[in-house]
Order: structure tokens, then sequence, then C-alpha cells
């Protein structure tokens, strides 16, 4: 390679009295670096993991994929689809009713609307929410509401008002004053001038948020399963503990495409909801959607 | 407001603009989410009166909510399965995030030129994305055994699909111009992704990996309940037993520790970005 003489190798010297300017050295980088560090290696250490069994971990995937591979039967299918779409729909349902609390709730936590003490307020119940993940949420519904898929709706539901509170109070307080302030001068109630000078706002990204969260719930729901909480995770957990291979094999398929199929379509709505027309988008235009309504409103 | 450039007001009345209709889209959407919903509703069996007489009706699992245990998480066995939790959620973050960040570069236009090996590598990222964290859990429970190690492997994944995910949209964004540079003085593709691209997004990683070890953490708490090591496993223990001031004695504490680690992890990455 004859270029290879034009690369430089190290930094030339600069000419008689220009300095470099010098290479910044954060502190706080620095530390964190090193506090990090000594975190990975004391859990490599102290961890009560069996290492040995580590190089044969991917000859024991291998081996499970194969078998799972060689005895699936096709007359497994129907009802497998039945369990996605038990699945499917408890996400949709959980989803919404997560939806009914959080989008009132968010009004309640954006600075803009109300005083900052019950924002305030409101934003830590949001945390808490969030913090619990779902399966816990069913472990403790499934008692009260038996091996049903309701459990899941439930802990689904619940589980997603915090996340979706957090978006959707993000999403008011990015909105334009103007509708707002013009909706107080002509005399609006608290409640039309949410109606009219809100709402018309932040309607489009709630939406798209809702149907992210959707995708996100499809996932949450098929694992829900796993511990008896309806859809197709109950399935995937009982065919594993009979050594059942091949319906866990075409369950897992089941579960990879509806995945990627919801998520498809899903995405495909809320690309269209953002942006109106559809599209192709590049960064800059993605941003100018967030300032567009300002623009529009002048 | 053309009136007033014009500087001549009409005399007429001023009549009001149309009121816009809702575009056939919209309208499509809201039918679509209503009718989505029946027929979800019906499927489950959804009923409102069942909620609510099932949440009257007195039992354990809320009398354990309300006088939670709190001594728990001092016992010994609690105690080393807690550590053993947030461990893990290290290791797996660790490990994860490393790979996570030549799959992102790769999966990009310019930091992989071939389009087969760059298909390649976004379906493989797709698929490892959308199996769920718990479901590899289980995956590695039944091939490597119940364990440490499995809820490790299976943290990994979930943090490549995570950290993947979210590296790469931001390698959407970033600006051309150096990595033009680094080519125009004929940088390698390794030198010119560590000079042109890695420095570009190095914050959002590292904002990346904070959040996906937030994520990791909570992740970790659930693994065990399908054998893969942590408190999990003390929790499906408790379940089991229905001791349920027990179970949300230590449920509740250890989510008080990953709210605090949470809130540390949001001021570092607010810094950082």
């Amino acid at each position: 390679m004859t270029d290879s003489k034009l690369r430089v190798d190290r930094v030339p010297t600069p000419p008689d009295g220009v300095k470099l300017p010098k290479k910044p050295l954060g502190t706080f980088r620095w530390i964190s670096t090193a506090l990090a560090l000594t975190l990975v290696l004391w859990s490599v250490l102290e961890i009560d993991a069996k290492w040995s069994r580590l190089p044969e971990a991917p000859a024991d995937m291998w081996t499970l994929g194969r078998v799972m591979f060689d005895s699936m039967e096709v007359s497994k299918i129907p009802d497998l689809l039945s369990a996605m779409w038990e699945s499917i729909a408890i996400a949709w349902l959980g989803t919404i009713i997560a939806a009914i609390f959080a989008v009132p709730l968010s009004f309640l936590a954006a600075n803009n609307l109300v005083g900052k003490p019950v924002a305030w307020i409101t934003r830590q119940v949001f945390n808490l929410l969030r913090a619990i993940p779902e399966i816990i949420l069913a472990l403790a519904f499934i008692p009260i509401f038996g091996l049903r898929p309701m459990a899941g709706v439930l802990a689904i539901g619940v589980g997603s008002i915090g996340t979706l509170g957090k978006l959707f109070y993000e999403v008011i307080e990015s909105i334009n004053k103007g509708p707002v302030e013009a909706a107080d001068a002509v005399g609006a109630s608290r409640l039309q001038r949410l109606r009219w000078g809100v709402l018309p706002q932040v309607t489009p990204e709630i939406t798209s948020f809702l149907l992210y969260r959707f995708e996100v719930n499809i996932r949450a729901s098929a694992v829900l399963g796993l511990v008896g909480a309806g859809g197709i995770g109950s399935d995937l957990a009982e065919a594993l503990k009979f050594k059942d291979f091949g319906t866990a094999g075409l369950g897992l398929i089941i579960v990879v495409l509806g995945t990627i199929c919801v998520d498809t379509i899903s995405g495909a709505v809320r690309r269209r909801i953002v942006s109106g027309k559809k599209t192709v988008l590049d960064v800059d235009q993605e941003a100018s959607l967030h300032v567009g309504s300002m623009s529009m409103g002048i | 407001m053309a009136t007033l450039h014009d500087g001549v007001v009409s005399a007429t009345a001023p009549t009001l603009p149309a009121k816009p209709g809702m575009s056939m889209f919209a309208i499509g959407t809201a039918i679509g989410a209503i009718v989505l919903t029946i027929i979800t509703a019906i499927s489950v069996g959804f009923s409102l009166s069942e909620i609510i007489s099932n949440f009257g009706r007195k039992n354990s699992v809320v009398e354990g909510l309300l006088n939670p245990d709190w001594g728990q998480i001092w016992s010994r066995r609690s105690r080393s399965a807690f550590i053993e939790t947030l461990q893990l959620a290290v290791l797996g973050t660790a490990t994860g995030a490393t790979v996570a960040l030549p799959l992102a570069l790769w999966s990009t236009t310019f930091g992989n030129p071939n389009r087969a090996l760059r298909t390649l590598v976004r379906s493989c990222n797709n698929v490892i994305r959308s199996i769920p964290d718990l479901l590899w859990a289980l995956l590695f429970v039944t091939a490597v055994g119940i364990g440490a190690l499995s809820g490790l492997l299976a943290l990994f994944f979930f943090s490549i699909a995570v950290t993947t995910k979210l590296t790469s949209d931001t390698l959407d964004g970033i600006d051309m111009g150096p990595i033009e540079a680094a080519n125009a003085s004929g940088a390698s593709l390794t030198q010119m992704l560590r000079t042109a691209v890695v420095p570009q997004i190095l914050p959002s990683y590292t904002s990346f990996v904070l959040y996906n070890f937030e994520l990791n953490l909570r992740a970790s708490a659930v693994l065990g309940l399908v054998g893969a090591g942590g408190i999990g496993a003390r929790i499906e223990f408790f379940r089991g037993r229905g001791d349920w001031e027990k179970l949300w004695g230590l449920v509740v504490m250890f989510f008080l520790v990953v709210f605090i680690v949470e809130r540390i992890s949001v001021t570092l990455r607010r810094r950082l970005i």
C-alpha cells in the first residue's frame, strides 16, 4: 500500500510559537470509569456462577435449538397462534387501561398546567409505579384473579401507568403556550382550556407513545404467561417444563414473528400519526415536527 | 392579517372559517382502536365487576402488602440473593453493552459497506430484540441449567438488544463530516469508526449503558422466578409458601434500592448529555 506513507502516525510538531491545545482531562470521567471497572471486577470475582459451564453453553444452546427444530409438530400451530393472540389482547387491553389512568394523571404532573407541589407528587407516583416490574404485579394479581388473562391485563395496566404518564407529561410540557393563552383570553374555563388549548396539541404524540407502549407490552405479556398470567408464555413454560421442545420451539418462533409483525404495523401507524402525510423524514425534519406547531401558531 | 397589511378593513362581517373536519386517517385509527379494544376485551373475558368484587374480597396478598416484614432484607440468604442480583446486573450490562457497540456500528451504511452483511447484522439484532428478557432466561435455564450463569447469559442478550437499538438510533443522526474527513485522509474502516464516529456517540452511548443498567437491575429481580439466580429465587420461594408478608417486605425494600440507584443514574445521565 503506497498510501500508507501518507498516513500520519504521530501528531506533527507544531511550528514555533504555536501551542497545541491541551487534551481535556476530565476528573469526573476518570473517577466514574474507575468506579465502573471496580464494580465489574468485583462482580466477576464474587458472583456465584458456575463459570465452568460457560464454555459448554453455546453447545448446549445449539443442542436445544436442534431438538426444538427436530420435533416440531405442525398440528400445534393453531393452539399457539390463539395463545399469541391472547398475549396481544392482554397487551392491548393493559395499554388502554394504563392510558385511562395516565392521561388525566399526566395533566397533574405537567409543570405548565398545575402548581409545582402537585406536579412533584404525581411524578413520584409515576416513578414508583415505573420501578415495579410487571412480573411482580402479575405475581400479586394471580392469587386474586386466578391463573387467567385478567391477572396479566391488570399487571400490564398498572405497570404501564408510570411510563406512559412520564412520556405524556413531557409531551404536555413541550406544548406551545399560544393556544392556552388564547383560550384564557376568550374566558375559557379550566376544562375548556384543556380541551381546546392543550389536547389538540398533544393528541398525536400521546397516541404515538401509546402505540409504542403497546409494542413494549406485547413482549411483557408474552413473558407474563411464564408465571401463569395467560397468553403464549404459559404454553411456552409448560412445553419446556414437560420437555416438549418441539412445541416450545414453535412457540418461540411465533412469539418472534408475532412481535415483529405487530411492531411493523404499529410502527407504520405511529409514523403516519406524527408526520401526517407519509414522507421520508430526515433528522432535521423529525426535529422540526416538535416545533412545527409553534411556527403554525404565529 | 392580510387586511392589516393592506390598510383596508373589509366592510362585510367576517365569516368564521369552516371548522376543519377530522381526517379520514384519524377517524379510521379511532374506530380501529375501539374495535380492537372490544374484541380483545371479549377474548380475555374482561369484566369490571369481577375486578371490583375480587379486590373487595379479603385476600392474603393485599394483607401481606399492608403489613410487610421489613426484617427480610437483613436475613443472610436474602442479602446474598440481593448481592447476586446486583452482580448479575453489573456483569450483564458490562458484557452486553461491550458487544452492542460494534453491532450497532456494523448495522449502519457507513460502518458496514457490505450490504449482505449489514442485512445479516440487522436481522440478528431484530431477532435478539424480539425475545424478552425472561424468555432468554427460561431458554438458558433449560439448556445450561439453573443458576446465576443462566441469568447472566439472559441479561447479556437483553443488554445487547436494548443498547444496540438505542445506539443505532443515535447513529442515524450523526454528523457525516468527520466520517468524510477520515475517509479522505485514508483511514481504514476501524480507524474511521474509532476517530470519526465513536467520539460523536460516546456521551449518548454511555447514557444508554446506564439506562440499560437500570433496566437490568429491575430485570434481574425477576430472572430468579424461572430459576436464573438472584433475588427472584427468594421471591419465588416466599410465593410458593404463600408468605406474602415476607415477600412484600423483600420486594418493597429491593425496589426502594432500585429507585435510589435509578435516581443516581438519571442524574449522571443528565450530566452526560
